[in-house]
């Protein structure tokens, strides 16, 4: 793949305009709540986009494309069965506890409902793994551009970071925010064409489910038995760790995310930011899964004419991870290959960006003023989260060239990231909806749950990874053995919780309004206009999701 | 001007729009040969540019 002056032209203004952002917010910038929370003055349109971007980085973007090709239409779960249930769910039921208890951050939330060694626990294990996966971003970011466009992969890692780290030390959360919207409209818009036109090489969605296995264009239909599909996954193991354990970990818990919807100017827009991201998230699949399957379409017999390939690795299979890049490479002619080449770019950045402001503000809040530094003036955390922001990407750096040093690492921290995340879901279902879940419950509940993760990684084997404990049991996809170590661990992690929470002492009532849904008045939404109000919209979008699932059933 | 440039709304009409222009600039000038790809695209990013630096909300 070859830039010419226009393609170059078009990254550059895309530079140009993310730290033009930067400066534009540099003066709005005032306190430590100005940088590390936007002072919860976010308008909802931007509240709702940057929630959808901020998990739309290159991870997202390549992998589901890469994922749309090796499994098929099945990777639409991780939408219509994941994100659009959780997302409904946080909007009506957790927002209102995140917002109303005026916590700054997801683990200041547990220090309130639970004890300071659950939010030194989540803040830890948090931040830490932020600050890796922006590292893995950005080395994931430079090793593509030194294989597609024979970039240099130190300038790539310099460049790339040394612009984030403009925008969020200017402007800080609100900075990386506008960011994530402009991302998610260049995303979006820029790759559009190309799978117009793929598809309509491929000859339409109709010859595509002619020319590929039934298995790959039916969502369901094969998941009665964990053989007869590529994700090697039985219906109800999906359900359980991908629909309810997985993405409700994810969508109702991680900081990165929830922290779009905390910067919101009220409650009722900020229990509506997950709700209207739902609506674009819920069409993501046309631009980061359906060109997955019409790129496995094009290497048919049939479409050989076409001349497209999926890229293969060292060891002569398929590269799943280059398909996207390969299918822009394909398509795109000079000029609208800047755009493509852009929208990654812009990819790996939001992504990084996330990372960085969602680190900056746990470890300002969560970890420096609360266990080192305490009470000082404003202007000192301020200065704080703009230091911590710099080392936040300086670390970050460090880990891509660990990460160029030691290619296992990547596999390592996903999978320790996993063992983390899986349980955490439990954790706040008991909190915020049980009242006798104590503190010790949560903490013992989250450390059995990470254990229960790590043993059931160790006793199953996918794909060649696990089973280094002993190898018990074999699933037929890593996707699979996930799901699996998700529900282990969040069924450990729930049942610790309740046992050990019924043998210690919860705390008074008083302590916990605000914080528990039976201790908590209810919103009154009947004032409002139906298309204002959270349990409506939900009810439409649940509604919407589960047709989609039955026309591609 | 420079007041709309606070605006996010502004800003990304921008964006689009000079991108939009390189777009069909570079139709223009040279012998593009992926031409009609450029200039649709560069149509369609012109429209919603515009269209969001020129459509205010409600508010004001």
């Amino acid at each position: 793949m070859r830039l010419h002056f226009a393609d170059y032209l078009i990254i550059l203004v895309y530079f140009i305009f993310v730290i033009g952002v930067g400066f534009l917010i540099k003066k709005k910038i005032k306190s430590s709540n100005d940088f590390l929370t936007s002072n919860r003055s976010i308008p909802l349109w931007i509240t709702s986009l940057a929630f959808i971007s901020a998990n739309l980085g290159a991870q997202e973007v390549i992998g589901m494309v890469a994922s749309g090709a090796k499994y098929g239409i099945m990777t639409v779960h991780f939408y219509w069965v994941g994100a659009i249930f959780a997302m409904v769910f946080l909007g009506v039921f957790m927002m209102p506890f995140y917002y109303g208890s005026r916590a700054r951050s997801v683990p200041e939330y547990l220090s309130l409902r639970f004890d300071e060694k659950t939010r030194g626990l989540n803040a830890i294990s948090f931040a830490v793994m932020t600050v890796f996966s922006s590292g893995i971003s950005l080395y994931a970011l430079a090793k593509l551009m030194e294989t597609i466009l024979h970039w240099d992969f130190d300038i790539s890692i310099w460049v790339s970071a040394g612009i984030v780290m403009v925008y969020t030390f200017l402007g800080g959360l609100t900075s990386a925010v506008y960011n994530e919207v402009l991302q998610f409209f260049l995303i979006v818009l820029g790759l559009s064409p190309l799978v117009i036109i793929a598809l309509q090489d491929a000859g339409g969605w109709d010859n595509i489910k002619t020319l590929l296995q039934p298995e790959m264009t039916h969502a369901w239909k094969y998941m009665g038995n964990a053989n007869d599909n590529p994700m090697g996954l039985h219906f109800m193991s999906l359900i359980f760790g991908l629909g309810f354990v997985m993405s409700f970990g994810y969508w109702c818990t991680d900081f990165l995310v929830v922290q779009r919807a905390m910067i919101a100017r009220n409650m009722g827009d900020a229990q509506r930011t997950p709700i209207i991201a739902a609506i674009p998230k819920m069409m993501m699949p046309l631009i980061v899964v359906l060109p997955g399957i019409i790129a496995i379409t094009l290497m048919q017999p049939a479409l050989a004419s076409k001349g497209y390939h999926i890229p293969t690795n060292a060891n002569g299979e398929l590269d799943y991870t280059m398909t996207l890049p390969s299918l822009i490479a394909h398509y795109y002619p000079t000029g609208i290959l800047g755009v493509g080449i852009t929208a990654l770019i812009a990819s790996f950045m939001s992504g990084m960006a996330g990372n960085v402001t969602a680190f900056n503000s746990v470890f300002t809040f969560d970890i420096y003023q609360s266990y080192f530094v305490k009470n000082k003036s404003d202007r000192h955390y301020l200065l704080v989260g703009k230091g911590v922001t710099v080392v936040g990407i300086l670390i970050s750096i460090v880990t891509a060239y660990i990460a160029k040093g030691f290619n296992n690492i990547n596999d390592f921290l996903q999978l320790v990231f996993g063992f983390v995340n899986g349980p955490l879901f439990a954790t706040f279902l008991l909190g915020m909806f049980w009242k006798r879940t104590t503190g010790h419950g949560a903490f013992w509940g989250l450390v059995s749950g990470t254990v229960a993760a790590a043993i059931t990684h160790g006793v199953t084997v996918a794909e060649g990874k696990g089973g280094w404990i002993t190898p018990l049991y074999t699933i037929k996809s890593g996707m699979g053995q996930a799901f699996i170590v998700a529900g282990v661990s969040w069924t450990f992690n729930f049942f610790t919780t309740i046992i050990v929470s019924l043998v210690t002492k919860p705390k008074p009532d008083e302590q916990l309004k605000g914080l528990v849904y039976s201790l908590t008045e209810k919103q009154k939404y009947h004032q409002q206009k139906w298309y204002l109000r959270v349990v409506p919209l939900g009810i439409l979008l649940l509604v919407i999701t589960l047709l989609l699932n039955f026309i591609f059933f | 001007m420079f007041k709309k440039l606070n605006d996010l709304q502004f800003v990304i009409g921008l964006f689009f729009s000079v991108v939009a222009v390189i777009l069909l600039l570079n139709v223009m000038l040279t012998s593009n040969v992926g031409g009609k790809l450029n200039i649709y695209t560069g149509a369609v990013f012109l429209v919603f540019g515009v269209a969001m630096m020129v459509i205010r909300k409600g508010k004001e």
